[in-house]
């Protein structure tokens, strides 16, 4: 008889906590964000964001990462950040000169890959965009990328079955506006980091050159390192490399954004980490491999005043300081980077 | 058996109490959290009202008028920040500044955003001040929110920064058709921030009382982005949609319309 009473009796009790428990949970006692922090490779200076006003955390990261392989944020769905930006190719668009945007159009550019963003002060080939969080919306409001509207985004997210709890562990509430989405997207980007090459573990002395890769630095170090420079092959300056203009798409770069003559042709000198998975080359993607670039600093440097002094008589390079040169540059692909689930598309 | 079932009803009946009794205390609590406070005090006591017209009238969206070229336009969105608002006595000195980090979007499409409501320091003042644009420190700060969220389609994607004022709308004198004035600019030659001082008419002055709320309205006169000092007709500029001078000369033209036609106490 007891134990007849003492079943239904626990039973009650046992459900009476479960709603107890759960109540508390959803009213009030929300798990706090888990904190990140960006690691900064050793030898690299003081990145220029440093998630100050953007605390990074293991949601807001985990969201960036569901919207850069997010559909949703394109008008039609079939262009997420990702469709231009491929892991396997250092987040460029792999053996694309330009990319393919909504309703089959081409992008007036080559996309760069994407990693160690936070030490850049302004973004895109011409600089036109001066904060990393704001860098999403060019891509998501372009009529021929993703060519959405922000507040459509915003919506879609909104009436999606898993993005407002998403959001509201990672900011505290359900809320969803333009400026979580591109917190959390600078979250996920900006923690992308290449400092794993070949190159960065013989910095470190876990690795050793061979000849030819050891030949091919100090060419490098001797011809190339004032624009590449170490440690992340950018000086991050604009300059024109006597790259003719595109009669067709007319880009005249950062002129663009300044208005200023001698601006002209001017464009962001790319980093050389992950140079072999990044391939076609140039603003516009028309060297089509490492060597046709190389070929044109040695002979194709075009005649313009505007040309930048470093390479505007040309540098001279052998076929054999070519080689050399590619070898060493094989060293910078890090496939650490391409391999690190954290930066894959999530389930 | 009698005996043991009534007491086993009974402590079911007590058990669903006390678990529902958990629901409804659990509902309430939720319940709590949503209903807002009613506030108490207002906590404004200067109610700045925008009103757009063209010169005499007030502004009517798709209605046709001519600017001072005689080229008919009609409007279809009309609109501006405005920050940083200072109310000034010009005999005493005194200025009193609300929050320069304070951004109003002024949009005559959606008359709520027309009416701003601060909070000064009682005093007497002759003279309102403020901003037109956005500070270029909040043009390089990344993503921003409130009245400043790029969401709100004052923001240029393409080339960091903030469109301070947007005219648009039709004119058969412009090719195309239409007419669009983007005008931003925040640094170096290309600033268009413009920081007007406006008088109160016929030499007023606003004497503020404790606990009571006084109102200034000025107007926005859509006819004086087209002339003083800068000529702009649609037939020859249609567009401005970059910052640069032709966008300089316009925000130096707008900063001019703006009039004070009446200040009140409660």
């Amino acid at each position: 008889m007891i134990a007849r009473l003492t079943i239904p009796l626990l039973l009650f009790i046992i459900a009476g906590t479960i709603v107890v428990n759960s109540c508390r949970k959803s009213g009030g006692e929300r798990k706090a964000p888990t904190p990140l922090s960006l690691k900064i490779p050793e030898g690299f200076p003081n990145p220029a964001y440093n998630f100050g006003s953007n605390p990074l955390t293991e949601e807001g990261f985990q969201l960036g990462r569901k919207l850069f392989y997010e559909g949703l944020l394109s008008k039609d769905g079939n262009f997420p950040c990702s469709s231009c930006h491929q892991q396997f190719a250092a987040f460029a668009n792999f053996d694309h000169d330009l990319s393919h945007g909504f309703n089959n159009q081409f992008t007036t550019r080559n996309s760069p890959g994407l990693f160690n963003l936070a030490w850049h002060k302004e973004m895109h080939w011409d600089g036109g965009i001066n904060h990393i969080e704001v860098q999403a919306l060019a891509p998501i409001t372009a009529p021929n990328e993703m060519a959405e509207d922000i507040n459509n985004v915003i919506r879609k997210l909104q009436n999606h079955p898993r993005y407002p709890g998403l959001f509201a562990a990672a900011f505290g509430d359900k809320q969803i506006n333009s400026q979580r989405i591109l917190l959390a997207l600078t979250q996920f980007v900006g923690s992308i980091l290449s400092y794993n090459s070949k190159y960065d573990k013989v910095k470190r002395g876990e690795a050793v050159f061979n000849d030819a890769e050891k030949n091919g630095y100090a060419i490098f170090q001797a011809k190339c390192n004032a624009c590449h420079a170490e440690p992340l092959f950018t000086d991050l300056s604009f300059r024109n490399t006597g790259i003719p203009l595109n009669p067709f798409i007319k880009d005249v770069g950062r002129m663009r954004i300044t208005n200023k003559k001698e601006d002209s042709l001017k464009f962001k000198v790319p980093s050389l980490r992950n140079v072999f998975l990044t391939f076609p080359y140039g603003h516009d993607g028309r060297f089509v491999a490492v060597r046709s670039m190389l070929n044109h600093y040695s002979d194709g440097v075009q005649n313009d005043p505007n040309v930048d002094p470093l390479v505007k008589n040309k540098i001279p390079l052998s076929n054999l300081e070519k080689f050399y040169l590619e070898e060493f540059l094989k060293t910078l692909t890090d496939s650490t980077l391409i391999n690190d689930k954290r930066f894959s598309q999530p389930e | 058996m009698k005996g043991p079932l009534l007491t086993k009803l009974q402590l079911l009946m007590a058990s669903t109490a006390i678990v529902s009794s958990l629901f409804i205390s659990c509902k309430k609590d939720y319940s709590a959290e949503d209903v807002p406070v009613p506030p108490v005090v207002k906590d404004y006591n200067l109610i700045l009202r925008f009103n757009a017209v063209v010169d005499t009238s007030r502004l009517e969206f798709g209605k046709t008028y001519r600017n001072y070229f005689r080229e008919s336009y009609s409007v279809s969105a009309f609109k501006f920040y405005i920050h940083g608002i200072e109310m000034i006595n010009t005999d005493s000195g005194k200025v009193f500044r609300t929050s320069a980090d304070k951004y109003f979007l002024v949009d005559f499409t959606d008359s709520t955003t027309t009416i701003l409501k601060l909070s000064v320091l009682p005093y007497k003042y002759n003279r309102i001040g403020f901003t037109i644009g956005v500070d270029s420190a909040r043009n390089v700060s990344g993503a921003q929110t409130g009245a400043l969220d790029p969401a709100k389609g004052m923001f240029w994607t393409w080339n960091t920064g903030y469109i301070m004022a947007k005219l648009e709308g039709n004119s058969s004198s412009a090719a195309g058709g239409k007419f669009e004035y983007h005008i931003g600019g925040f640094s170096g030659p290309d600033n268009v921030i413009r920081k007007p001082i406006l008088l109160f008419p016929f030499g007023e002055t606003i004497d503020m009382k404790p606990d009571k709320v006084s109102e200034i309205i000025v107007t926005a006169n859509i006819s004086n982005w087209f002339y003083n000092p800068h000529d702009l007709k649609f037939s020859e500029n249609p567009v401005c949609t970059t910052p640069g001078p032709l966008a300089r000369q316009i925000a130096e033209n707008y900063s001019k319309m703006f009039t004070v036609v009446s200040v009140r106490n409660e």
